[in-house]
């Protein structure tokens, strides 16, 4: 899945930064579905064709609603320059729903440890 | 140009949109000459949009001569100039008077002045969303100078009763500066009879101007002094900055354009008539309120808001989300968070935030009930086990 377009906002609540992803193709449940490997996902199906929502506490979260091309993301910001780069994979290795797990799995890994360390020093 | 697809916008009280054609015709023809210049050589053909602009908010405010409006970058910028203008003449040492129901316009200038020492700060509670006179008669000491405090909270929507505060606040010596960036052009306002001693207003809001423009009206000049200095295109032979009005508060080149849009926009509301105005959105806003109280996952925050604005949340689903789904699912365009106003959430919703839906005049009755649907949809499909809002 393609990233085409990327605008940067500013969410005023709590000083986090959001950005809003324009997709070469439409979200779906199926997506959502292997987001849940890496974050908690809540989703409200009766809305629309279904809204949903993956979170990694710490990192970022992601909303989206079935069908759209367009997502949310919101990045923590005091680690958003180490988990940006992550955001892109998460997209850009979903193929055609046979992205490589196993090569994002290790790359979660390395990155846990050091949004750990800066934020909670272990 | 149209936007891409059909949207219910219904962030007014963050920037008023659409806007009367009378302002986009302003601005054309604005842009469309070169600058009106009295006594220069930069033109004869142009309109003098800044004395057009301040004569219609003088009219328009009730403010008695116009000279005594001053035109700024928004009301933040008015307030800031207000607040640390005050204390530029009056000195630093006095005790201020606040209000929780604040913007971060005046909440900040006032906590920066208070964190260097140069004020003492007391920021009043609110109930059921007003800040009653006796609360701020109660809270007067003998070195209280200043009180600043909003005329109509941004998120709930409330009045406040600013004639009788400001009888309290004249009775004491209190020199009381209002904000009027959500009121000015939903609701009447004629300074004239009220015992307030400057008034801050926005143009890209309910005076349907664009965004940049600002002002405030002052009854006594001499009480706050300029903190802003520079070129008049007056007494420039002198050294020091003229003090008359409105130059006195008013430096470097004008927002032409801006200020062509604020004089149309007022002109406009004036045309239309605050009154009807204020009923419209007073017979929306109950209508919207309404709906959402007859469902039970949705909280409300003001039954009764005097302004065009509904805060809520819907129980099991974060404001985000809300926010969210009515944009991307409805093509209803929203505001969540907390406003700018962290105080009043604090008091609400525990400083979680909300959404807010905030109309205008341009708002029509069927947008009002397909945004009323939306939320009630939203809500039925949220899980109140999720969280509580």
């Amino acid at each position: 899945m393609r990233i085409l377009r990327s605008v940067r906002h500013k969410a005023c609540a709590d000083g986090s930064f959001m950005k809003e992803f324009l997709l070469d193709g439409p979200v779906t449940a199926a997506f959502f579905a292997y987001l849940a490997d890496f974050g908690e996902v809540e989703a409200l199906p009766g809305l629309g064709e279904g809204f949903y929502r993956f979170e990694r506490a710490d990192w970022f979260s992601i909303r989206g609603m079935a069908g759209d091309t367009t997502v949310e993301v919101r990045f923590n910001r005091p680690a958003m320059d180490l988990t940006m780069d992550f955001v892109y994979a998460l997209f850009g290795l979903y193929r055609d729903g046979d992205p490589d797990l196993a090569v994002l799995k290790r790359r979660e890994q390395a990155l846990a440890e050091r949004v750990g360390k800066r934020l909670h020093g272990a | 140009m149209e936007p891409h697809r059909p949207i219910i916008y219904l962030n007014n009280a963050a920037t008023t949109w659409p806007k009367p054609p009378e302002v986009h015709e302003a601005v054309n023809r604005c842009l469309a000459l070169p600058p009106f210049g009295s006594g220069r050589t930069t033109g004869t053909q142009g309109e003098d949009y800044i004395t057009l602009a301040r004569e219609a908010l003088a009219g328009f405010l009730g403010a008695g001569p116009p000279e005594h409006v001053v035109f700024t970058q928004n009301a933040t910028d008015s307030l800031n100039l207000l607040i640390q203008g005050f204390l530029a003449a009056n000195g630093d040492g006095c005790h201020v008077l606040t209000t929780a129901l604040e913007h971060n316009s005046v909440l900040r200038p006032l906590r920066e002045l208070e964190r260097q020492g140069r004020i003492q700060l007391t920021i009043l509670p609110f109930e059921d969303g007003t800040v009653s006179p006796a609360t701020v008669e109660a809270a007067i000491r003998p070195e209280t100078r200043l009180a600043v405090m909003t005329h109509a909270s941004n998120v709930l929507g409330s009045v406040q009763d600013v004639r009788a505060i400001g009888r309290v606040l004249e009775d004491r010596g209190v020199y009381f500066v209002v904000d009027g960036a959500q009121a000015a052009g939903h609701i009447p306002v004629d300074l004239r009879t009220l015992p307030i001693d400057a008034y801050a207003f926005t143009g890209h809001k309910a005076l349907f101007g664009i965004p940049g423009t600002g002002g405030f009206w002052i009854r006594d000049p001499e009480a706050v002094a300029p903190v802003r200095f520079g070129g008049t295109g007056s007494s420039s032979c002198t050294l020091l900055h003229p003090r008359g009005m409105p130059e006195r508060f008013e430096a470097g080149t004008h927002n032409y354009p801006g200020l062509a849009a604020l004089a149309a926009g007022a002109g406009f509301v004036r045309a239309t008539g605050p009154g009807a105005i204020a009923a419209k959105a007073e017979r929306q806003a109950a209508f919207l309120v309404g709906e959402l109280r007859q469902e039970p996952n949705v909280v409300v925050y003001n039954d009764r808001p005097g302004l065009p604005i509904i805060a809520f949340t819907v129980r099991g689903m974060e404001h985000e989300d809300v926010g969210f789904v009515l944009a991307r699912a409805y093509g209803i365009v929203s505001r969540t968070g907390i406003h700018c106003a962290p105080l009043v959430h604090r008091a609400i919703d525990g400083g979680v935030g909300c959404v807010r839906l905030s109309l205008s005049w341009f708002t029509t009755d069927d947008e009002c009930a397909c945004a009323a649907r939306a939320v009630r949809e939203i809500a039925r499909n949220a899980d109140p086990q999720v969280g509580t809002a």
